[in-house]
């Protein structure tokens, strides 16, 4: 593919997408400043817990689950990309993979700092060992590996296929993490389904109130991550146009 | 810590780390921005030099 060929289709990526990314952004930002309202006020009390430390601690819950979703969804989404960048080498792949990536660990980076908070009221430690928290820590010290790896390689090419297959062999640690709370005893609640462990501590039944609550913040981030996936792809998109045209003006 | 000491600290972590990774989003895009239009003059010099 020639470099004038290379740079339209980065143009033609890049531009006309501003309205678009305003729009995706405004609505995004109104469903998040929603979805905070009804955590914050919206939702009743847990009837369960007993201190009113634990009670306020527990609407954390209604971010710290969904920015946990929003990691695996990242994840997951990135081993995909990586997959089809494998199979296609189309640089497209690569930036989604990349991109999903980035937005993944900043939201585990929010799991693993809300996590302790909430859990110093609720269990009070800061952090314990359990199976859950530790291959949690597993998953995104990997994920920080893999920005590590590809920020190590020069070569473009080099970059995106050892990014790919780090990519894929990291999103084990995914399916690991959500039955971890399943396979081994555990103090951490099983939030999304019934656990198998019926004697894991902690383990809660959802009002409705509480559950659409959670749906409805689940959704803001899940439109959060898209807007975020937008933006990221459009900087990598120009970062690799910069990098075309400095070749350009190199190599002539 | 008081009852709701612990809950304002879980979601000023949320609001946080959201803004600093938008706000580094949108350097890196003026930035970027700025280096390709810096970048695309020097290639219309270079081809208007070169006829």
């Amino acid at each position: 593919m020639s470099t004038k060929t290379i740079l339209a289709d980065q143009q033609k990526t890049g531009s006309g997408g501003f309205s678009w990314g305003l729009a995706l952004s405004a609505v995004s930002g109104l469903l998040m400043l929603a979805a905070l309202y009804m955590a914050l006020v919206g939702a009743p009390d847990a009837v369960n817990l007993t201190s009113p430390a634990e009670r306020a601690a527990q609407r954390i819950f209604y971010f710290h689950v969904p920015a946990a979703w929003i990691g695996f969804l990242a994840f997951i989404v990135a081993a995909g990309a990586s997959l089809m960048y494998l199979i296609t080498r189309r640089q497209r792949w690569d930036m989604w993979a990349l991109a999903s990536v980035e937005i993944g660990v900043v939201f585990f980076a929010m799991v693993m700092l809300s996590g302790p908070i909430w859990a110093k009221p609720t269990w009070n430690v800061w952090w314990t060992w359990d199976p859950r928290l530790t291959i949690s820590t597993i998953s995104w010290l990997l994920y920080l590996g893999y920005l590590m790896l590809r920020g190590a390689i020069d070569n473009p090419d080099r970059q995106a296929r050892f990014g790919a297959v780090y990519a894929l062999i990291a999103a084990i640690s995914v399916p690991i993490n959500w039955v971890a709370i399943r396979w081994w005893r555990t103090i951490h609640p099983a939030v999304v389904l019934p656990g198998n462990n019926s004697a894991a501590q902690g383990e809660f039944g959802m009002s409705a109130d509480i559950r659409n609550t959670l749906l409805f913040c689940l959704f803001a981030f899940t439109v959060f991550y898209i807007m975020l996936m937008y933006h990221r792809i459009n900087l990598e998109n120009l970062k690799r146009r910069v990098d075309t045209l400095r070749q350009q003006i190199l190599y002539r | 810590m008081g009852s709701l000491s612990y809950l304002a600290a879980g979601y000023a972590v949320f609001w946080i780390v959201s803004f600093v990774f938008i706000y580094s989003l949108v350097s890196r895009q003026r930035s970027l921005q700025k280096e390709v239009e810096m970048l695309e003059h020097l290639a219309a010099e270079e081809a208007d030099r070169q006829g």
